[in-house]
């Protein structure tokens, strides 16, 4: 008896894949997901409809795992749930290393057969050593191998984001979201039900897994809840670790029982266990996106004292209370840099106190910006620099004079490079959605953090400064 | 008495509950400062021992039934020499016997009156999923009604101690409010690492009640105590 977790790698990074029981009535959408694969891809199904159109996709098929004649690594399995205990007979003789079980209808369900199954398929795992994902999810995602659990995610281009999510949806959110945004993941991996490796198991993986330096989770419960206390606290110290859990509120907890199963706390537990371990916890999964683009692009510091660059001057209050209601400072500037400053800022209609209001200096002389960017870079009372680029006035002059856009890129990007100080921006849509959604994967791609609003920008700068302040301590003080 | 005989002994009579007196013991063994307390089963008992404290003098109705003790007259205050003690012994009894005749009593815990601190709550209660869980809050009605309290999951570091004190809403009463000399937080944060360990040690503890503890410019004291065992032997779930 093998231990299923060691068969993990394997599983996530395949060679082969085999799809057992896709079928035309859900659109053949499991071998359609492998049109990307980069390694051999075979199909088992028995019924004569079905087979003939996975011929025409040019998948050979065949009618067991066991009449394959090669080596299966990973196998996902969307059989009706009777037939399932037979898939992992057959993947068991067949020394398959892992299994998406895609099938639901076990403990999920509540009732006494689904429990009763998902035990069997469990002990058929254990006991062969097969790495077991789920049942009652999508199973993995490797955006490198292009081994994807839905058509819309990208493939052939990974980062290093690694996620685990107990729902198959919010796995699919979180990769399409965050490759909207320029954030690319390493390994994505829907547990479902969690019946044989659960959160920790795949934590652990992660953890070890050189092409995963972030790590973010969406988690609902846990089995084993003393070793996920000691998994995690374990791996987010070496890696940053962004927690969402769902069910937070007791209706929530509910809805997660039938949902995955799970046995739940309070959400004020989960919470002081996020801080003891100093993982990020995130409420949505907007928060998530906008944390790992902070935590990706963003450098990282552990102080609070920001400058704050605004277009205007009512944009210069409402984005100094966004970012002093989260607990960030925004102080005076040094006698030296308002000296700097005098030099060349425009205060009719504008100042430079901090926040700055800029609009005025620098869109007739846009060399002004990296002189501003100068200043405050060496302004030893700051931490942290957030901008507004504004939507309102600027966008549709930027996409009628893409020249000047490409220009600002391109200030913000040696700014972004030169400086060792956190940097990111703010682009409100506005009525503009359409023409900001053109605008902002050209900031992205050059590795500036580009958030939607001054509020959203405020508490992912103020969750990963408190994370970079816990770390710092942590390594000054190991407790 | 050590800790294990003590919670060998309340297995034995079939009890998961500890008393006050018993609590105190526990925690005292412990490193946990308490008040200590002592149980007196006569009058006669209770003026003897409270000849031997000092005074001022609190007695307490000892009983599993009687959760809530001065809410059935089962507190006496501020006694000052051996007359007020033997009174007030009586009159607990009475009090106990009138309002909850069907009470089973096992005695009156007899300890010295704490000069009053500000009042926190330290409490331990086991989590389904994480085990052992500290809880942290400002006394009274901080707790009660505002629910301002923190958490840690066992075991806690010195730093989980020192956030949690200060993650509370109510923690400006502790740093000197209005004038009122500041609160010792190093005796807190210390109560709460041996109440951790505590529970490390002894996983058959499922729930710890400290309520109140004095904090004082100088150290900090558990003036009252309950200690709740798990159902089962083995401790662990």
């Amino acid at each position: 008896m093998s231990d299923p977790r060691a068969a993990l790698e394997r599983a996530l990074n395949p060679r082969t894949v085999a799809v057992v029981g896709d079928k035309r009535a859900s659109g053949y959408m499991w071998l359609r997901n492998l049109s990307t694969f980069t390694g051999k891809v075979y199909s088992v199904q028995v019924d004569p409809r079905d087979i003939e159109g996975i011929q025409a996709l040019g998948v050979p098929n065949y009618l067991s795992l066991r009449e394959i004649p090669d080596e299966i690594d990973y196998v996902v399995c969307a059989v009706p749930r009777q037939v399932a205990p037979r898939v992992l007979e057959d993947a068991a003789a067949k020394g398959v290393a892992g299994v998406g079980m895609f099938t639901s209808g076990f403990a999920e369900t509540g009732e006494e057969l689904g429990r009763q199954l998902q035990e069997t398929v469990a002990g058929i795992a254990r006991q062969a050593g097969i790495a077991l994902i789920g049942p009652n999810c999508m199973g993995v995602y490797n955006p490198r191998l292009g081994l994807r659990f839905s058509a819309e995610q990208p493939a052939g281009v990974s980062g290093p984001v690694g996620v685990i999510s107990q729902s198959g949806t919010h796995a699919i959110n979180i990769s399409l979201v965050a490759a909207a945004h320029g954030v690319y993941l390493s390994k994505a991996i829907s547990i479902g039900n969690a019946a044989v490796l659960d959160v920790p198991d795949y934590l652990d993986y992660l953890g070890r897994d050189p092409d995963t330096t972030v790590i973010a989770m969406y988690v609902e419960g846990v089995r084993d809840g003393r070793r996920f206390r000691d998994v995690l606290r374990e791996v987010a110290q070496r890696k940053p670790v962004v927690l969402w859990k769902g069910g937070q509120t007791e209706a929530g907890t509910r809805a997660t029982l039938s949902h995955t199963a799970s046995l739940t706390s309070s959400h004020a537990v989960w919470q002081a266990l996020a801080r003891q371990a100093n993982c990020i916890s995130v409420d949505s999964l907007d928060e998530l996106i906008d944390v790992l683009q902070l935590l990706l692009r963003a450098k990282p510091s552990a102080g609070r004292r920001l400058a704050l660059l605004a277009q205007t001057g009512g944009q210069s209050v409402v984005l100094t209370d966004a970012f002093a209601k989260v607990g960030m400072e925004v102080p005076e500037l040094t006698a030296e840099s308002y000296a700097r400053l005098a030099e060349f800022f425009n205060i009719i209609g504008g100042s430079y106190r901090n926040p700055l209001d800029m609009a005025g200096t620098v869109n007739q002389h846009p060399e002004h910006l990296d002189r501003i960017f100068a200043i405050i870079d060496a302004d030893p009372h700051i931490d942290a620099i957030v901008m507004e680029l504004s939507a309102l006035f600027m966008a549709r002059r930027w996409l009628q004079h893409p020249e000047q856009f490409a220009d600002l890129v391109e200030r913000l990007e040696r700014h972004r490079a030169r400086s060792a100080k956190p940097f990111l921006t703010v682009l409100h849509p506005g009525h503009l959605e359409a023409e900001v959604a053109s605008l902002r994967p050209r900031l992205q791609e050059r590795g500036i953090p580009v958030l939607p609003s001054f509020e959203r920008a405020a508490r992912a700068l103020a969750r990963v400064t408190a994370y970079q302040r816990a770390r710092a301590e942590l390594e000054a003080a190991p407790a | 008495m050590s800790t294990a005989s003590l919670i060998a002994g309340a297995r034995a009579a079939g009890r998961t509950l500890l008393n006050e007196v018993e609590a105190k013991r526990l925690l005292a063994e412990a490193g946990i400062p308490v008040a200590e307390a002592h149980l007196a089963r006569t009058r006669e008992e209770a003026e003897r021992l409270a000849e031997a404290i000092g005074y001022p003098i609190v007695l307490k109705i000892i009983s599993d039934d009687i959760p809530h003790k001065s809410d059935v007259g089962g507190v006496q205050l501020n006694l000052r020499d051996r007359e007020a003690v033997g009174a007030a012994y009586d009159r607990i009894l009475q009090n106990v016997r009138t309002r909850r005749p069907d009470a089973r009593i096992a005695g009156v815990s007899v300890q010295r009156q704490a000069p009053p601190g500000i009042e926190v709550i330290v409490g331990l209660t086991t989590d389904p999923q994480f085990g052992p869980v500290v809880m942290f809050g400002l006394g009274g009605v901080l707790v009660e009604v505002l629910q301002d309290v923190a958490f840690r999951v066992v075991p806690l570091t010195a730093r989980d101690a020192r956030e949690m004190i200060r993650e509370v809403k109510g923690f400006a009463l502790l740093q000197g409010y209005r004038g009122a000399p500041p609160a010792d937080l190093t005796a807190l944060e210390s109560l709460l690492l041996k109440v951790s360990e505590l529970a490390q040690r002894h996983p058959e503890i499922a729930e710890l009640d400290l309520n109140p503890v004095f904090a004082y410019p100088n150290g900090a004291v558990a003036v009252d105590a309950r200690v709740v065992l798990t159902a089962n032997a083995g401790g662990e779930p």
